[in-house]
Parts: structure tokens; C-alpha cells; sequence
């Protein structure tokens, strides 16, 4: 049998009934639409924090003080924890240098009022070295960043987010140059007439960060920088220690070899001879994307398997249906075999029936997924999402509704197949 | 058009101590055919006869290779019909042999075309299929209702779309279980008409018929009893048909010469 005929016959039993066909589709429509849409949206949602975690620098090795992998509670009795210190940074870098892309240090200063050209704002300070922009892949828009003097000298010296500069001067005005005082209150709080102390710090203006957005809900463009000793002497008071060392590696395949350098060096300065008993940790920047990606991948495949399970009781409704389609046409069988159809005939002619109600099914489910993800990208919470459905997703989509026409139609059309022509042409 | 017999001496259907055993449940045995010997020669135009539940259709079933026999030998054209498989058995009743039946056995959905080009959907050269079928059906004279479906035509209509349909292939053998069973005098004057002008092109024919008037058309009457052959004769003087309804004054005009049938449109009914 010629395989158009098979499709034009399939394609006009499909047509004649078409109120049970469409109903049988449906199962394989579901499946496949909630497939698509759940795999889609999943892949935006990991692509998204994929990238909002790169935002933050690429190739990041980080070090924090104390020792998040043990139970400090039992441990830190014994050992005397020592902070990380700007001479860590500088250790590293000296040792280190040539391996590694850039190091720089973070001290955070906390929230404070600031005040420059008569306009009042409240926004984070934070301590950090030279090696910031390198780091972070951060750029100025105007100006530049303070110098390595600045920070042995602790300058007053800032350099502004684009979110704060524009609150405090205006939209699109260069803040260099200008001064900004920093202001914060002790004591009171909501206190009426209370003993209210104010310390004012004047801070000058060197420079203004390029706009980087929102990650994970937060500005970014709102902070102010200030050289880490700075942070420490004028504004904190906690001489000398550090919040996070961050380090860069040349490149992502270095990322291990540099966490594990970074690791000795501060386990040799700290004199800790047992890694387990460290005083710090090391965070690669890959283990973190790959538990994120772990995490958006578990939920992507639990939202797959819901539309595998749709697709399994779409299938079943197949089977079903391809029965009764057999049973109901025993006499056509049997007037096709005495006119000479052979076995595979029959065979074909039903299987390709059955892989025409999963392919078209299959075929309105990818487009009612793709409306699916047209409605999500609607939801305000995830219109940052880049939801995509790729051609990947399509054409397995396509290849698991056609596989489904196949298993689930096999014995039908097998039993269609085997049926006796005379016991065919004599059913009622 | 020549009736494809491998040899004009030996017969072209052989049958040899057919057995064909129906069981339907434990104790309910039916013997439909206890032993049944017939030999039919190429060119042959037979009446297969007898009571109800003597086993005629039973036998044409194993003659058409829809049903095989379960003892005795069954050799058509030269060769063992028991040694053949399911997809051997299909590729006969495809090219060597056209089935007609008495309940016409078209596809409800299909229009008298595609009902006819069947069995070149399963064999045969899939070019020109629908020219041949068109020309089939003009020739049992079904040259205007060709898009009509089964359910659109008369019966005697619906059995002319069966025997195009049957003919399509070629075939050698044409068989025909109670063609005119359903039909009236009239259609089935006409159908006869159409067997006997296959008859004279070459092809043999066998048909039941419970009918003596109608076994009357036929060169020779098998008659059957209890499974068996239980007698033969040759007809000395078959009647024509065309010649019965010519005299009936009918719409059917015959030209023996051209060997065409042709429908005169203002007599179709
Ligand atoms: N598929 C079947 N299952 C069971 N019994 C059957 C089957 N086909 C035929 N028979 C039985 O076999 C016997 C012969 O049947 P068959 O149809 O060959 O008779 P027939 O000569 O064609 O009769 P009729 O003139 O009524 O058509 C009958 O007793 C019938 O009941
Ligand atoms: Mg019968």
C-alpha cells in the first residue's frame, strides 16, 4: 500500500469522526502543551538566574570569614577564628598575582543618609579596594575609580551608583566633582526629643557607575563606593577586617585550580593546618551555578514528568479509541483483505491513524504551549523571564507524540492486522 | 484481455478431498465440507448449486483464497494453495482472482471510484489508477453514478461497482457468491449479461446461484449435498441474457464485435 494512501485514509477517518477525534487528542494536546510550556518557562527561569549570577562578575572565587561547612557552635571553642583582613587580599594578590585575573576586598559600611545639593537620599556603603571594576566587569559612565593611594590614605573619596547619583544631582547630570555628606544617627530612632547623635562625614565625588539593573529583585545602581579602609577607619570603626575577598580567576577553567591556591595561601596566613578546621570559606562561583542550575533542573524535570504522566493517559485514550475504531470497522478490514491487503497493509494504515491523532495532537500542543508562555510572560513577576521555546523542544515534542502513536497504536493495528478476511466480512 | 491460464489442458482450479471444520464452542461441530473433488478447466463458466448449508460458500471462500481448506489439496493455476502464507494468499485474491458477493461488500465511505481502484491501492502500478477504474466502471455500464457513493445507488448499481472492482486486476479467475441473490430479475439479467461477456473474453467463472433460471446462463452445474460434489452437468444450451433483456426491450445494447458494453443513458433507471 502505497504510504499516501495510508494517509489519506487515516487523514479521512480522522476527519469523519472528528468530535471523538478531537476529544481523543486531547490528552496528547495537554501533555504536550504543558510539556512545552513547563520546559520553557523552567529554561527562562534557569537562563535568568544564570545570568543575574554572572551579572555580579564572571569567573568569581569568593572568600568569607568563618567556616560555613562545620558546626562553628562546637568547634569554635577550641580554634581562635581569626577575620579576614586586607592583608589576606594583599597576600593573595602578591602571591597569586600572575594566575589570577583581579582581587578586591568588600567591607560593608551599612545604610546611610546622604546629602548633597539640598536633596536628601538613603542608600549602602560599601567598603572596596582598586580591583573593583575588573572584578565585578564593571565599568565607569563618568570619572574614574578612586587609586590604590586613595585606599592607603582612606580618602573620603566615592564613587556613585547610577540610581543614587541621579536621586541626589538629577537624571543625567555628571556628579564629579561634587560633594556628598554622609550622615548617620545614633540613639532615638522614634524617640521624641531623645539624646540624638549625628555623625556627618564629607565624601568627594570621583565617579559614577554604568546602570546594570536588577538582580534577583534588588538595584543594584543604588550604592555608594568608598575605599575599604576608608570604610573601616572613617565610617565603621572595625580597623582593619574585611566582609569578602573576591577573587578572579583568568578564566572558568582556572576556577578550581585558583580555589584551591586561594585556599592555601589563606590556610598557611591563618597557620591552619587541617582544611576542615578553616576559619573562612571559598565559594566558586561554578559549584554556585551549578547547585542554582540543580535546582531549576529538578523542578524542570518534575514539571516534565507531570506532562509525561498526561501524556501516558493520552496515550491510553489512543489505545482506546484505536480499539473501537478497529472493532467498528472489522467489515472494512475484511473487505480491504479480500481485495487484497496483506497483513503490513492493514498494519500501516492503522498505526499511521493512530500516529495522525498523536501528531496533529501533538501539533496543537506545541501551539497551545506557545500560547501558554505568551499569557506567562504577561505576569508582571515574570516578564524578565526569557522564555523561549527552542527548536530542541519542538522536535521532541513532535518525536514523542509521533512514539506515542506508535506504542499505543501497535496493538490495535497488530489486532487489525491479524484479523481472519472471512470472520472480518462475516462480523455484524 | 485473455484469460491467463498457465496450460489450456489441465485444470486451472483443482480441489482434492476438501475438509473445512467450523467449531463454534465445545460440543457445536459443524462439517462444512466432508471431502469435496472439483476441478474447474480455464474458460469454464460453472453454477455451483445446492441446499442451504451444503457448503458452497465455504468452498468459495477456499477457491478465492480468503479461507484455506483444513485437509486435501487445493491447487490453483499449478500451485499448493496450503503451502502458501497470509501475504502469498493476499497477493492472489489481488491479481489472480476477483470476488463478488452477494451483500456487494463496497466501502460506505468511498464513491464508486475509489471503490474500484482498491485493489490497486494493495498491487499493481499505481499510474493511471483512477483512468482505470473509470473505464471499469464504464464497462459494466456505470459510466455516469461514478462519484456516487454505495448508499447513492441501487443494488444492481452497487453489484456492478463489486464486479469493476473485482476485474480491475485482470484477473484469470472471477467468483461469485450469490451475485444476484439480492437483486431482481432485471438487474440480474444485467449482471449475468456482464459475466457472460467476461466468459466470452476468456475468463473462467464460477458463481453459486440457488436460482435454476439463472443457472440456466451458465456451460456447466456443480450441484453439492452435505459438504460433498454430489453431481455435474454440462448445459447443453446456455441462455444469453443480453438476448432476454434485448427482447424485454431494455437500455442495454450489446456489441459483441467490439467486446464493450455500452449504457444508453435514457434508460437508466
Ligand atoms: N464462520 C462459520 N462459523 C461456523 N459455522 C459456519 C461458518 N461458516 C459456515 N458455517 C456453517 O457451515 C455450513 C456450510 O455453510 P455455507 O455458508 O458454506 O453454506 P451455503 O451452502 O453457502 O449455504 P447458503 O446457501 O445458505 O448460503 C453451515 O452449516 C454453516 O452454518
Ligand atoms: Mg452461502
Amino acid at each position: 500500500m502505497k504510504i499516501f494512501d495510508s494517509f489519506r485514509s487515516a487523514l479521512q477517518s480522522i476527519i469523519v469522526n472528528k468530535l471523538r477525534s478531537a476529544l481523543t487528542m486531547l490528552g496528547v494536546i495537554i501533555g504536550v502543551a504543558s510539556v512545552i510550556a513547563m520546559v520553557a518557562v523552567g529554561n527562562g527561569a534557569s537562563i535568568q538566574v544564570q545570568q543575574q549570577v554572572l551579572s555580579l562578575g564572571s569567573n568569581l572565587v569568593t572568600v568569607t570569614a568563618g567556616n560555613q561547612n562545620s558546626d562553628t557552635g562546637l568547634r569554635g571553642a577550641g580554634v581562635q577564628s581569626m577575620n579576614l583582613t586586607l592583608d589576606d587580599m594583599t597576600a593573595i594578590q602578591a602571591q597569586l598575582g600572575p594566575t589570577i585575573g583581579a582581587v578586591e576586598a568588600e567591607q560593608s559600611a551599612g545604610r546611610w543618609q546622604v546629602t548633597a545639593a539640598g536633596q536628601n537620599w538613603n542608600s549602602n556603603i560599601v567598603g572596596v579596594t582598586t580591583g573593583y571594576p575588573q572584578v565585578r566587569d564593571w565599568g565607569l559612565a563618568t570619572g574614574d575609580f578612586f587609586t590604590d593611594d586613595d585606599v592607603r590614605v582612606y580618602a573620603q573619596v566615592a564613587v556613585l551608583g547610577s540610581t543614587t547619583a541621579a536621586n541626589l544631582f538629577g537624571d543625567g547630570v555628571d556628579p564629579t566633582g561634587q560633594t556628598i555628606q554622609l550622615r548617620q544617627v545614633f540613639g532615638g530612632g522614634g524617640g521624641a526629643g531623645g539624646a540624638q547623635r549625628a555623625r556627618i562625614v564629607n565624601f568627594k565625588v570621583v565617579g559614577m557607575l554604568d546602570a546594570k539593573g536588577t538582580t534577583f529583585g534588588f538595584s543594584r545602581d543604588d550604592q555608594i563606593l568608598v575605599p575599604t579602609t576608608t570604610a573601616q577607619r572613617v565610617l565603621t570603626g572595625r580597623t582593619n577586617s574585611v566582609n569578602t575577598i573576591i577573587v578572579k580567576a583568568a578564566s572558568s577553567d582556572e576556577m578550581a585550580n585558583t580555589t584551591a591556591d586561594v585556599t592555601d595561601v589563606l590556610l598557611q596566613r591563618h597557620k591552619i593546618s587541617d582544611p576542615a578546621s578553616a576559619d573562612f570559606t571559598v565559594t566558586n562561583q561554578n559549584d554556585t551555578l551549578a547547585a542554582l542550575n540543580q535546582v531549576t533542573g529538578t523542578f524542570t524535570i518534575l514539571l516534565a514528568a507531570i506532562g509525561g504522566i498526561s501524556l501516558l493517559v493520552g496515550g491510553i485514550g489512543i489505545m482506546n479509541i484505536m480499539l473501537v475504531s478497529v472493532n467498528e470497522r472489522t467489515r472494512e478490514i475484511g473487505i480491504r483483505k479480500a481485495v487484497g491487503a496483506r497483513r503490513r497493509d492493514i498494519l500501516t494504515q492503522f498505526l499511521i491513524e493512530a500516529i495522525g491523532l498523536t501528531g496533529i495532537g501533538g501539533i496543537l500542543g506545541i501551539l497551545l504551549g506557545w500560547g501558554i508562555t505568551v499569557v506567562v510572560k504577561q505576569i508582571p513577576a515574570a516578564a524578565n523571564i526569557p522564555i523561549a521555546i527552542t527548536a530542541g523542544t519542538v522536535a521532541i515534542a513532535v518525536g514523542v507524540s509521533v512514539a506515542i502513536g506508535v506504542v499505543f497504536g501497535l496493538y490495535p493495528a497488530m489486532r487489525a492486522a491479524r484479523l481472519h478476511p472471512i470472520q472480518a466480512l462475516r462480523y455484524e | 484481455m485473455s484469460a491467463a491460464a498457465p496450460s489450456t489442458s489441465g485444470p486451472v482450479i483443482r480441489l482434492r478431498g476438501v475438509t473445512k471444520t467450523y467449531r463454534m464452542g465445545k460440543d457445536n461441530i459443524v462439517q462444512a465440507l466432508r471431502g469435496a473433488d472439483l476441478d474447474v478447466y480455464p474458460g469454464e463458466f460453472v453454477a455451483l448449486m445446492g441446499p442451504s448449508g451444503s457448503g458452497k460458500s465455504t468452498m468459495m471462500n477456499i477457491l478465492g483464497c480468503l479461507d484455506v481448506p483444513d485437509s486435501g489439496s487445493y491447487v490453483l493455476a499449478g500451485e499448493q494453495v496450503r503451502q502458501l502464507n497470509d501475504d502469498q494468499l493476499a497477493a492472489i485474491r489481488n491479481r489472480h482472482i476477483g470476488f463478488v458477493f452477494q451483500t456487494f461488500n463496497l466501502l460506505p465511505r468511498l464513491n464508486a471510484i475509489e471503490n474500484v481502484e482498491l485493489p490497486l491501492v494493495y498491487g499493481g502500478s499505481a499510474r493511471g489508477r483512477t483512468q482505470r477504474a473509470k473505464d471499469a466502471l464504464a464497462a459494466v455500464g456505470l459510466g455516469e453514478r461514478m462519484h456516487h457513493k454505495p448508499t447513492e445507488l441501487s443494488g444492481g448499481q452497487q453489484q456492478r461497482v463489486a464486479i469493476a472492482r473485482a476485474l480491475l486486476n485482470d484477473p484469470s479467475i472471477v467468483l461469485a457468491d450469490e451475485p444476484t441473490g439480492n437483486l431482481d430479475s432485471r438487474s440480474s439479467a444485467e449482471i449475468l449479461s456482464i459475466f457472460q461477456r467476461l466468459n466470452d473474453l476468456g475468463k473462467t467463472v464460477v458463481m453459486v446461484t440457488h436460482e435454476p433460471d439463472v443457472a440456466e446462463h451458465c456451460k456447466r452445474i456443480v450441484r453439492m449435498r452435505d459438504g460433498v460434489v454430489s453431481g455435474d452437468e454440462l448445459v447443453p444450451q446456455p441462455r444469453r441474457a443480453e438476448d432476454e433483456l434485448r427482447n424485454a426491450g431494455a437500455g442495454q445494447s450489446v456489441d459483441l464485435h467490439s467486446g464493450t458494453i455500452t449504457h444508453v443513458p435514457a434508460a437508466a433507471r
